[in-house]
């Protein structure tokens, strides 16, 4: 049983820290625009498929096509926040919603009208691999997906802090007037935001495609787990949503061991549920 | 008062309306006759939608609470009057206001902790539920678990106790008949002093409370009756497709955002906008479900992103929907109740 713990607690460490980068996007774009994403999991999902049929098509390892699918996704991040989100932005909430869940309804369902509505694994020459240490089993898949992660989070940490371009992206993030009046040009950080936003999902959606089933629909679940980890860690906080990730990664490979493995996702929802009504600023947030 | 009442449902049934409901009423033997399914069934599933957006937009559109987790009312409207029809042999004539009830009691139950929470945080917490409930229905082998339930067809001179007929077409009057329930139970609602309150919790909940209206109280009465339709809408699905599963009656997709569309695409500002954006959605996606997708099975998605395209202009171009449109334009009288102020 002990075994089973820790073991599962590690699987789900290396899942969540993937889960994570999903999330962090989604709390990069609703920290700087205010804007919800609801297609995030599905900028992800495209994420996932470029990385397939680089590696089908081209039979580029899909480790190595990580920088092609981000620059990829963060152009079409940039060409959506043109052309829609820039419009939606004051617009009332409903507006809003309508709006990304129309992206959501075109490019989910556009991509399954192309490329079918099936299930595809991607099957690198390393997939089956294992490491053993005693009674711990690590996936050679999953480990460098979690160590690509860590890098990815270390990168975007360096980027947002370290950077001229970082900072006023932060500063827009928390006085737009302020950052405008400082010689920002706010429209120019959305843009980069959305964009930086959805490649760090898809760079999500690509280390998972090395291990999980590819299915056109698969944005759906993700997204609502994305959202579980923002309001979870901290409405806004990058890095608490980092942090939870991690954590509900755990909580949900644990729960697996003791629930059937459908519960297990709603274990999740309910924490989100319960965190949303006792602590709505997240555990890792300021408060409000 | 209740001459004030009559004055009321006779500015609802007004000429364009009474012609509406009774060219629904009587396509339903015409298309029997011209043996048109396909067009029969795209006007009950438009019904159907608008029973469902409309019921939505009381509490979206009126009371200011988006809700994208209708399908959590929807899904136990629809099990309850199976559950009853199969289990017990209760008539779906009873069943579906039994499902309606029990609704209208979780919305209460469910109404406590998701009113501690405001726009975007209750918007994403509706969805959770709705997730929930659909996960709990999957493992729940009382209900069937993940295969769902099916009611047997019956013989003929049972058709009428388990409302089972051959084709669509009986279907829209069952539908008819709970459409014009609602439009007329809505329409006093929100005509009434309560309906002002609601719409006062909408521009201004802290102030509506500063004056005295107690909000949780009416956004509590709104949640039930939203609920309580679609609870209903729930069962008439059930009496027509008489398969359910979780996947469908609690889906994301098809119940929840599909509700929220239609009102969104008629415009959530008025009392007729859910209506039409139904009826102006539902027939695009069921025509390319119908003649494209079933047909060239590996296009599958295309009557969702056809949706998705319609959503995306009207909330790039119209955002106050096809009403706030024609109402701009002069073709639709200006509403007399207050708008909010964008």
């Amino acid at each position: 049983m002990l075994e089973d713990v820790v073991n599962a607690s590690i699987n789900g460490i290396l899942l969540g820290s993937v889960y994570s980068l999903i999330a962090m996007g989604l709390a990069l774009i609703w920290g700087v625009m205010d804007v919800i994403n609801f297609a995030q999991g599905d900028y992800m999902m495209l994420g996932a498929f470029i990385t397939y049929f680089l590696f089908i098509g081209l039979g580029i390892d899909p480790l190595l096509s990580i920088p092609l699918t981000f620059v990829v996704v963060f152009l079409t991040g940039i060409l959506t926040q043109r052309f829609v989100i820039d419009r939606i932005l004051e617009a009332p909430l409903i507006s809003q919603i309508a709006a990304t869940f129309s992206i959501l309804l075109i490019i989910r369902f556009g991509a399954e009208a192309l490329i079918g509505p099936y299930t595809f694994r991607l099957v690198t020459g390393y997939a089956d691999y294992v490491i053993r240490l005693g009674f711990i089993i690590l996936h050679y898949t999953k480990l460098l997906a979690f160590i690509i992660s860590i890098l990815t989070v270390i990168s975007l940490y360096i980027f947002l802090t370290r950077t001229f371009l970082g900072t006023a992206i932060r500063a827009t993030s928390q006085n737009r007037i302020a950052a405008q009046l400082v010689g920002v040009n706010i429209g120019r950080m959305y843009k980069l935001a959305f964009g930086i936003g959805v490649g760090i999902s898809a760079i999500g959606g690509a280390l998972l495609s090395t291990f999980y089933p590819l299915h056109p629909e698969m944005g759906g679940f993700f997204c609502l787990l994305a959202f579980v980890i923002v309001v979870f860690g901290g409405f806004g906080s990058i890095f608490g949503a980092f942090f939870s990730g991690i954590i509900i990664g755990v909580v949900q490979m644990l729960s697996a061991l003791f629930v059937p493995p459908t519960l297990k996702d709603a274990i999740a929802f309910i924490i989100f549920i319960l965190v949303l009504l006792f602590r709505p600023t997240g555990i890792f947030g300021k408060g409000v | 008062m209740s001459k004030m009442k009559f004055s009321v449902l006779k500015s609802l049934y007004s000429p364009p309306m009474i012609v509406f409901l009774s060219l629904i009423f009587i396509s339903s033997p015409i298309l029997e006759f011209l043996n048109q399914p396909f067009i029969a069934n795209t006007i009950f599933m438009c019904l159907l939608y608008a029973i469902m957006a409309m019921a939505w937009n009381l509490l979206a559109g009126y009371t200011g609470y988006l809700s994208f987790g209708h399908a959590a009312f929807f899904g136990l409207g629809a099990y309850t009057t199976m559950i009853l029809m199969l289990y017990y042999d209760i008539t779906p004539w009873i069943g579906i206001w039994f499902g309606g009830l029990l609704t209208a009691l979780s919305a209460l139950a469910l109404g406590f902790p998701l009113f501690r929470l405001r726009s975007h945080w209750f918007a994403l917490a509706t969805i959770a539920v709705a997730e929930t409930f659909k996960l709990v229905f999957i493992v729940w082998p009382y209900v069937g678990a993940a295969y769902g339930l099916q009611s047997p067809i019956v013989a003929p001179e049972k058709s009428l106790w388990y409302i089972q007929y051959a084709g669509p077409f009986i279907y829209i009057y069952i539908a008819l008949i709970i459409f014009v329930i609602e439009l007329t139970i809505l329409y006093l609602i929100i005509t009434s002093k309560t309906g002002y309150y609601l719409m006062a919790i909408r521009e201004d909940e802290d102030v509506s409370k500063t004056i005295g209206i107690n909000t949780l109280k009416y956004k509590m009465f709104s949640l039930m009756v939203s609920a309580f339709f679609t609870g209903i809408a729930g069962g008439v699905y059930v009496i027509r497709f008489r398969f359910i599963d979780p996947f469908t009656v609690f889906n994301l997709i098809t119940i929840s955002i599909y509700t929220a569309v239609g009102g969104i695409i008629g415009g959530v500002y008025s009392f007729i906008g859910p209506i039409i954006g139904s009826f102006v959605f539902i027939p695009l996606t069921e025509y390319v479900r119908v003649f494209i997708v079933a047909r060239l099975p590996e296009y599958y998605g295309l009557h969702f992103f056809s949706v998705g395209i319609l959503l995306l202009v009207i909330s790039l171009l119209y955002p106050a929907g096809i009403t706030g449109y024609l109402e701009r334009k002069g073709y639709l009288k200006k509403r007399i109740l207050p708008v909010k102020v964008e």
